[in-house]
């Protein structure tokens, strides 16, 4: 005889599913904009405190074992290129590389500017405020290019990073090649900035960041907790969205709630529902759901950028590791001249110790030890060499798409989202000439600085960086997903947002565009 | 029945363990391992001696095969490791080193590896990883022979670093934000 076990029910004014960094925007902002009760649910568990996470750090340094233990389900396998199997309170943003560049105003109407594409439904000039507030919450550190290439109606809430004096070397390298470059926006404290450090550049930015100097979502979600603004649960998986038959409404999410045997079933209803969870679990949810699917589009138009990535030999003695994951940036390659085939492009340089590490056997293939080692070491490294890479950007097809696999379930016999990424014909048309003329112009600044490309290096087929799409936004019903806003065309009270509402990738970084395009929906969820 | 040929006892743990890796077992064999390199140092020093600068001097030798012993005594076999992007895939630490590397270090001892000249020394281990095909420093926890896991281990490191550049780089601390854009200061001369 099986007992009853009664359903448990939680009611809120707005439920927000995943805790990543586009849920603490929204968050953030309902709670400073809204009375509301806002819950957040998360599939994953707890993040490891900021005070646990010299001693993580350490065990990743020493013996590369990751530090975030257990920040994954059991079970979830899948086919296809995930970006990351994490899954925290705080989600993927808990070990990102704080990089925020903004994109460009091209990114958003690429069809009107280069007849490729589809335009956004929206423009630079909209998603602007939202940049601003989005640098502002999470502290970016930046400096700002030329106008022309880098538009922005406000400063940077914090000064740049400093370039180490390798990156100095660098830039006066760069800038002999006739490329303008300049310090990554970054989303590291260049001083104390909301109750954080100011970064000590130790050179673990990614995949920790022992000093919180670098944002992460657990601060906005600490402090909203600490107010009771929010209520969290960690533990909680959603499986379904279940709708008002009569009104089309989202009227609940069913969740279990993990650590337990099959889970404990429970009910978040709530009068308007945000779906946070990312490029995969945002799509996947509303498949799983059959939810916001009239158009067909949900989980279609997967997108990201490739790269081109180069290590070239200079006659410049520099000095690896002074902070290794700063960069230079240029936004120079981002408009296509009217004359030119379609290829867009940031560009990007660090310091590296490639082909500059200790070694075993000489040039002769004899082994060294003692003197021999250290003494072949300090010869090579009288010289430097940089790390530079282009993001370019790839047209999503209607087909780079999020399906259900039917051959792999989870625990509760679920379908797992499968994943295949796939070219828009017109840049599945431009892959050879966009490698061959980034890996030109790699050549071309070698050559200006007396160098050598020592190895060039590109994205495996099949995973693309900075992964978007699954439920983009557009005017037309038919052809997208939510609004410009991130409402779901068929139900009025729920809202996508972040990554996945991106009508396309852009060439750059993507996070901060997340957070932008959260903070703009938060405030359509406010009215 | 063929008698068995002697084994220490840490040796058999460890060959029942590879054999039979049971987790209570595998811990085992690896505590013994731990303990073997631990309480008998003079081996592990004396290819310490053998395979690391000499500017590193008889102290900076000696701290450095300390070290390394305690990164041995940390290992945990299973421990979830850092995950990769564009995949669903997990990994774990393999098995643990300690026991391939003890009995490596048993071998040296059995030919008196301490007492002999370094010259000699460097012979036996370039013999040794000639034989094992080692090609480069790797990985501390994947090194075929102790020798290079001391080797990685040592050059691993930030103190590597800046004896290699002679300047005070520090890479992996923290260190003011400000004093990045300047040269690194030299070292101290001798100093790591």
């Amino acid at each position: 005889m099986t007992g009853f076990v009664k359903q448990r029910v939680i009611e809120s004014d707005v439920c927000i599913i995943g805790s990543g960094i586009s849920a603490a925007m929204v968050a953030d902002r309902l709670a400073r904009t809204t009375r509301g009760r806002i819950i957040v649910l998360e599939a994953g568990d707890e993040a490891p405190s900021l005070a646990s996470r010299y001693a993580l750090r350490d065990r990743y340094l020493q013996y590369g074992e990751s530090p975030w233990p257990n920040d994954h389900l059991d079970g979830y396998e899948m086919e296809g290129p995930l970006q990351s199997r994490s899954m925290q309170v705080g989600g993927l943003a808990m070990h990102w590389g704080g990089v925020t560049p903004r994109w460009s105003p091209e990114d958003f109407k690429t069809k009107s500017l280069f007849g490729v594409g589809t335009d956004w439904p929206i423009s630079y000039d909209d998603l602007d405020p939202f940049y601003q507030e989005a640098e502002e919450l999470i502290g970016v550190a930046g400096e700002q290019g030329p106008a022309s290439m880098d538009p922005r109606s406000k400063p940077f809430p914090m000064a740049p990073l400093p370039l180490t004096y390798n990156l100095g070397l660098l830039k006066s390298w760069a800038s002999s090649a006739g490329i303008t470059m300049w310090s990554q926006p970054s989303s590291k404290n260049s001083r104390p900035y909301d109750g954080r450090a100011e970064c000590c550049r130790n050179d673990t930015c990614t995949p920790i960041c022992p000093i919180g100097a670098k944002y992460s979502p657990d601060f906005t979600w600490n402090r909203l907790r600490a107010a009771n603004r929010i209520t969290l649960y960690p533990r909680t998986l959603v499986r379904r969205l279940v709708t008002d038959a009569r009104s089309s409404r989202v009227v609940s999410a069913d969740a279990v709630q993990l650590g337990t045997g099959a889970g404990a079933p429970v009910t978040f209803r709530a009068k308007q529902f945000v779906v946070a969870a990312g490029y995969v679990w945002s799509s996947h949810l509303l498949l799983l759901s059959g939810v916001a699917n009239r158009s067909g589009m949900v989980g279609k138009y997967l997108g990201g950028h490739r790269n081109q990535q180069a290590f070239i030999e200079l006659p410049l003695r520099l000095y690896p590791g002074m902070n290794g994951q700063h960069s230079l940036v240029s936004k120079q390659f981002m408009r296509t001249p009217p004359d030119a085939r379609y290829l867009r492009h940031d560009l990007r340089v660090w310091e590296s110790s490639y082909d500059r590490g200790p070694r075993l056997r000489d040039g002769a293939g004899s082994i060294m030890l003692g003197d021999d080692v250290m003494r072949d070491w300090r010869a090579r490294t009288t010289t430097g060499v940089a790390r530079v890479r282009a993001y370019y950007d790839v047209i999503p097809d209607r087909e780079s798409a999020l399906t259900l696999d039917t051959a792999r379930r989870n625990s509760w016999g679920d379908p797992l989202p499968k994943l295949a990424f796939r070219d828009a014909p017109e840049s599945a048309a431009l892959r050879s000439y966009s490698d061959a003329t980034i890996k030109a112009l790699f050549e071309k600044m070698a050559r200006a600085g007396n160098g050598k490309v020592i190895r060039n290096e590109e994205d495996d087929d099949g995973f693309q960086d900075h992964p978007t799409g699954g439920c983009r936004m557009g005017h037309d019903a038919a052809t997208s997903v939510v609004d410009g806003w991130g409402r779901s065309h068929d139900h009025d009270n729920l809202f996508v947002v972040g990554a996945p509402t991106c009508v396309s990738a852009s060439c750059a970084n993507a996070t901060l565009t997340f957070c932008a395009l959260a903070l703009r929906a938060a405030s359509a969820i406010a009215k | 029945m063929r008698a068995m040929p002697f084994l220490s006892r840490r040796a058999f743990l460890g060959f029942l363990a590879a054999s039979f890796p049971a987790a209570a077992l595998v811990r085992r064999a690896h505590a013994l391992a731990v303990d073997d390199i631990a309480s008998s140092p003079r081996t592990l020093r004396a290819v310490g001696e053998a395979v690391l600068p000499s500017e590193l001097g008889s102290f900076g030798t000696a701290a450095a095969v300390d070290h390394f012993q305690r990164w041995i005594a940390g290992y945990r076999k299973g421990a979830e490791l850092l995950h990769g992007y564009g995949t669903s895939t997990l990994e774990h630490a393999g098995p643990t080193p300690a026991t391939r590397w003890a009995a490596q270090l048993d071998g040296l001892d059995a030919q008196g590896f301490a007492d002999l000249s370094l010259e000699r020394r460097r012979e036996m281990i370039r013999t040794q990883l000639a034989a094992l095909e080692v090609d480069h420093i790797g990985s501390v926890g994947r090194a075929p022979h102790v020798a290079v896991a001391l080797l990685a281990h040592f050059y691993g490191s930030p103190e590597a670093t800046d004896l290699c550049y002679q300047s005070k780089i520090r890479s992996q601390t923290c260190r003011p934000l400000a004093s990045s854009s300047r040269l690194p200061l030299p070292l101290a001369a001798g100093r790591a």
